[in-house]
């Protein structure tokens, strides 16, 4: 199976020198301040239409439709555009990086490897917090912090979405028979944990501790909405490739991690068991209220708790996950270096979290946020009610070195790292050299004058009287990526170079 | 107490998908945590720094 994912982050944004923030000025200020430093180019939001459903029909409107339009009618009235207002930019590296929805989010290029993957997932990190120094600059003060979580712990979500190309030769029911069972036990690996039960809108009530922080916004098995009725399997049908071959899962009910190993085998597996139903071998499982299943895992952070299935013995989340492992490393052993290496972690990590989970520290987010609380319980002499710990979880979350936990641990040597620093720096100055990501952003660096608009499929150039569009819907070859690549990088135009790469397809169509 | 918490040091997992090296001092492959003095102190009190309150005044809108 071709393999390429990514990885889109809503990112929470305070001002803490205010009382009342407006999200949607911070959210565009923020990302207007990277502006000093980067290219800004239009998006071309033709090749986004989220009502089409991957069921085979097309809803006439999502349940956040009214909500959305209500905004639009406040934001209307504001004294900025809409294109000033999402402020969309395709950086360097290929990467977008946009206000969507009152949240500042970063959506990496397209990768192919694991490596490159968590390379641009802290490309990220760092893209959203030096926008912020520099707004701070501004501000005259540290003012603006920005939280890779999920939640403001008052009921209300935000995403961060992974998202894989798939053969649309698989049929859509046999995806989520798959994918369904893996989905609700996924958290017990990449869960980043949370303090309190909410729900949306309903406040939060403190207390207990989860496995993750999207398990209780979790409200159906399927659906093609994101921001209400939010489901375990988004049924969205935007593929932002040939349609004929290809869809793009768009998972949103993952957490935002914060360890590099939770984020590693959160995709790995993810991967791993779609290359499972490609070949038709996934275990047999049913799980009977997948909804209920998703909380209650999440809920029971000694993973004692079982879940229903339709047909035979009620399963722990780890028993869920032990089947998926079990099989995948029957078919998929040796299949290359990559798979190997997610089996063999996978393997030990439901063997540390069943056993000795203390081993886990740096590596799982509910595990390590869980241990950090713990220890400040003690250490305060403070239960389990007490705010400071809904507080403390925000924190695990800031992506400001100087005031994240998850950061100080990890500066103190606590956390396990495959990136190094000088591949983050790698990754803020270009994308994977194997995908049209590492393409688009190769564009942006040597033709940022010539670009008329861009998306994930495709890039329109000015200039020219022909062949100002370079489509890349079906641009997933990595050696074919490579030889486009060389092409734009010689060419004297980007006009040129579509010429150019136009006449090397023209014998393969 | 961290240091009673903290894994034991263990040999770092296969690099998945080698690469060029990296320069020395920064290493080419995973890295597991360094657990052979835990500086408790250090991030105890960075945890002990975060106001009590913070979680109380953070709101969001519903994003996706």
């Amino acid at each position: 199976m071709m393999r390429l994912f990514g990885i889109e982050t809503e990112y929470g944004i305070t001002r803490e020198d205010l009382d009342a923030v407006d999200p949607v000025v911070e959210s565009m200020e923020l990302v207007r301040a990277h502006l000093t430093a980067s290219f800004e180019r239009r998006w071309d939001y033709g090749g986004e239409d989220p009502h089409d459903d991957a069921r085979g029909f097309r809803v006439s409107g999502l349940q956040q439709d009214k909500e959305e339009d209500d905004f639009a009618k406040i934001d209307a009235h504001r004294p900025f555009s809409y294109h000033e207002m999402k402020s969309d930019l395709v950086l360097p590296n290929g990467a977008r990086f946009y206000n969507d929805h009152t949240h500042p989010e970063y959506s990496t290029p397209e990768c192919r490897t694991l490596r490159d993957l968590l390379a641009h997932d802290r490309a990220g990190e760092r893209v959203v917090q030096r926008a912020a120094e520099r707004r701070n600059r501004t501000l005259g003060g540290s003012h603006v912090q920005l939280y890779k979580n999920n939640t403001d712990l008052h009921g209300h979500s935000y995403g961060c979405h992974d998202n894989y190309l798939v053969s649309r030769s698989i049929p859509f029911p046999q995806l989520v028979a798959g994918l369904l069972p893996f989905l609700v036990s996924r958290q017990v690996i990449a869960g980043a944990g949370k303090v309190g039960v909410e729900a949306q809108e309903s406040g939060f009530v403190p207390g207990q501790y989860q496995l993750s922080q999207r398990a209780d916004f979790m409200e159906t098995d399927l659906s093609v909405d994101t921001m209400h009725n939010r489901p375990i399997l988004n049924t969205r049908d935007e593929p932002h490739a040939d349609r004929a071959k290809y869809r793009r899962l768009h998972l949103i009910i993952g957490d935002a991690n914060m360890c590099e190993y939770a984020t590693a085998l959160k995709v790995g597996t993810t991967q791993i068991v779609l290359d499972l139903i490609d070949r038709g071998g996934v275990p047999p499982l049913e799980l009977a209220d997948p909804v209920s299943a998703v909380k209650q895992i999440s809920r029971d952070p000694d993973l004692k708790a079982t879940v229903r299935q339709k047909q035979g013995p009620a399963l722990s989340g780890l028993e869920v996950q032990e089947q998926y492992y079990l099989a995948a490393r029957r078919m998929l052993a040796g299949a290359d270096a990559e798979t190997d290496w997610v089996l063999g972690e996978w393997g030990e990590t439901l063997r540390l979290l069943a056993q000795d989970r203390s081993q886990l520290v740096g590596k799982l987010d509910w595990v390590t946020k869980l241990w950090l609380l713990e220890t400040f319980v003690r250490e305060e002499r403070i239960g389990w009610d007490d705010p400071w710990l809904a507080s403390l979880d925000l924190e695990y979350h800031n992506v400001n070195a100087d005031r994240g936990l998850y950061l100080g641990l990890e500066a103190e040597g606590k956390a396990w790292r495959m990136t190094t620093e000088a591949d983050i720096e790698q990754a803020l100055s270009a994308g994977p050299h194997d995908t049209r990501g590492g393409l688009r952003g190769l564009c942006v660096r040597r033709f940022p004058d010539q670009i008329k608009s861009m998306q994930w499929e495709r890039i329109q150039f000015s200039g020219g009287l022909k062949g100002k569009t370079l489509e890349m819907g079906n641009l997933f070859d990595p050696t074919e990526v490579k030889a486009c690549a060389e092409i734009f990088e010689r060419a004297a135009s980007p006009v040129e170079a579509v010429a150019a790469w136009s006449i090397r397809k023209e014998p393969q169509s | 107490m961290i240091t009673q918490m903290m894994p034991e040091r263990r040999e770092g997992p296969v690099d998945p998908m080698p690469k060029a090296p990296s320069p020395p001092e920064e290493g080419g492959g995973p890295r597991r945590p360094d657990t052979g003095s835990p500086d408790k102190d250090s991030l105890m009190k960075r945890m002990k720094k975060v106001d009590p309150k913070q979680a109380e005044r953070y709101r969001q809108r519903t994003g996706q």
